[in-house]
């Protein structure tokens, strides 16, 4: 077993922890929105466009990970049409996911660029956190729950029904651009993180979590950052402490937590439930 | 009497189904319109028509003299009109009862209207676990905050299709205790019997019938 003090002194471990404190105070709040907006193939659909901008930064000389994010924000704002289609979001990111893989190829052919630089790219890992990264999640810890606080009224409707918003003077198109540019930077921030098969770890399963004991938004949303700080952060120690590595153990311990709640009759939960 | 909602012409499309075929009609303030006829035959589209809620729709459709074209319109005439759906969203993601009255308007009458509909001990549980009937009966105590709130009409679509025998006759003393423009799709007797007028739908197209 490794030492935990010897461990804290390391620059990116302790880079590594502020990322995934940062990282849990919004990452689990967009999980909801994920969840809420019925778009889980998302982190699918951000990985195969984040590719598309590492390809067309490493066709440009621009930097590949910035040219992803941006991408990946401006593809959320796009997808904004398609919530009113019979298909809904949810298909658009089948849609999307296609075209997106389709055009990295096509870009990543036609440049010469080495496509397996590209991948590994994706590959994130806690521990390789850049002080940008840093940055990016600071943002979002500040944005994603001051967003959440200004339309929590507005934000409880849109994800309960569509319709509804529409007919109670929500702004449905604006509201859903905004939700869909934040879903998408924030997802794409999150692969930096664990990489993209992992990106789960941060978002859906405090997500999932959440939802099981939280009866209303303003309870889930609560729920998912308690879940996301003690999943993210007990997986990093464990990891640390076991020599396991990080992303792996964040989702099996996420994983496992989300899958043990699960377990657990809903009358047990019911008269815990929490509304507000 | 001034005109509440007049309709010309309209035609809605599913696809290339034509589900309201030329359909006219000019309600009074403060009249009240019960729609029936046959499952599919046009009732909750013609309905959902007049919010915006159909986008394939021709023809004119004025709510108080106001026809909307752009987004700031629609958004206008849905606060308007106070809307009961026929099949209430009860799943996707947990709202509040409370949730939902506030989203009237108008809380406070809302939850007086919820109280006095039997929903009001309710507050606090998620729509996904009420009943049919409860949910019926919230969202039309949700309507009563908005006409509370302005809403100059009210369009509710089956609001009595799973309530009991008691409870249908309630609701249609409600809704005939209204002071502002109702249509109502229907197929029950006792909210058709409080209505000032009947129209038949039939494939598309309305036919008054008192």
């Amino acid at each position: 077993m490794n030492s935990l003090g010897a461990l804290m002194e390391l620059p990116a471990v302790r880079l590594a922890l502020v990322a995934l404190v940062l990282g849990s105070v919004s990452l689990p709040i967009v999980g909801v929105f994920v969840v809420g907006l019925d778009i889980m193939p998302v982190r699918f659909a951000m990985m195969h466009v984040a590719l598309l901008g590492i390809a067309i930064g490493l066709l440009t000389g621009l930097d590949p990970l910035l040219c992803a994010l941006v991408l990946c924000g401006l593809t959320g704002g796009a997808l904004t049409p398609m919530a009113r289609s019979d298909t809904g979001l949810s298909g658009a990111m089948g849609l999307l996911m296609t075209l997106a893989i389709a055009a990295a190829l096509l870009v990543l052919s036609i440049s010469g660029v080495n496509a397996n630089g590209a991948f590994e790219l994706l590959w994130g890992s806690i521990l390789a956190t850049h002080p940008r990264d840093v940055i990016v999640l600071a943002v979002l810890a500040v944005l994603v729950p001051v967003l959440y606080r200004l339309r929590r009224r507005d934000l409880a409707l849109l994800l309960h029904d569509r319709e509804l918003a529409l007919c109670s003077g929500v702004a449905v198109e604006r509201l859903t651009l905004v939700l869909l540019v934040v879903v998408a930077v924030a997802i794409a921030s999150a692969i930096r993180l664990t990489g993209a098969l992992l990106v789960d770890a941060l978002t859906l399963l405090p997500a999932l979590a959440a939802r099981r004991v939280g009866r209303s938004l303003p309870a889930m949303i609560r729920w998912s950052v308690i879940f996301g700080l003690a999943f993210n952060l007990g997986g990093f120690l464990l990891a640390l402490l076991f020599d396991f590595p990080p992303g792996p153990t964040l989702v099996v311990v996420g994983g496992l937590c989300t899958l043990l709640l699960h377990a657990i009759p809903s009358s047990s939960l019911l008269t815990r439930k929490d509304t507000h | 009497m001034s005109v509440s909602l007049r309709m010309l012409g309209v035609t809605c499309r599913h696809g290339t189904v034509t589900a309201v075929d030329r359909v006219d009609l000019d309600l009074a303030a403060g009249e009240h319109l019960a729609v029936t006829g046959t499952n599919g035959s046009g009732k909750s589209t013609l309905l959902r028509a007049i919010l915006g809620l159909h986008r394939q729709t021709s023809g004119l459709i004025e709510v108080a003299g106001v026809r909307a074209r752009g987004p700031a319109d629609w958004t206008r005439r849905r606060g308007e009109v106070a809307w009961i759906p026929q099949r209430q969203a009860a799943g996707r993601f947990p709202l509040l009862v409370r949730e939902l009255l506030a989203s009237s308007g108008h809380t406070e009458q809302a939850v007086d209207a919820a109280e006095g509909l039997g929903v009001g001990g309710l507050l606090d549980r998620p729509l996904g676990q009420l009943s049919g009937g409860q949910l019926q009966r919230a969202y039309l105590a949700r309507a009563l905050g908005q006409v509370a709130a302005g809403a100059g009409m009210v369009l509710a679509d089956e609001p009595t299709a799973a309530l009991d025998f008691a409870g249908q006759e309630q609701v249609a003393a409600v809704l005939a205790a209204l002071p502002v423009s109702v249509v109502v799709v229907t197929h029950d007797r006792a909210v058709v019997d409080v209505c000032g007028r009947v129209a038949e739908m039939a494939a598309g197209r309305l036919r008054e019938t008192r």
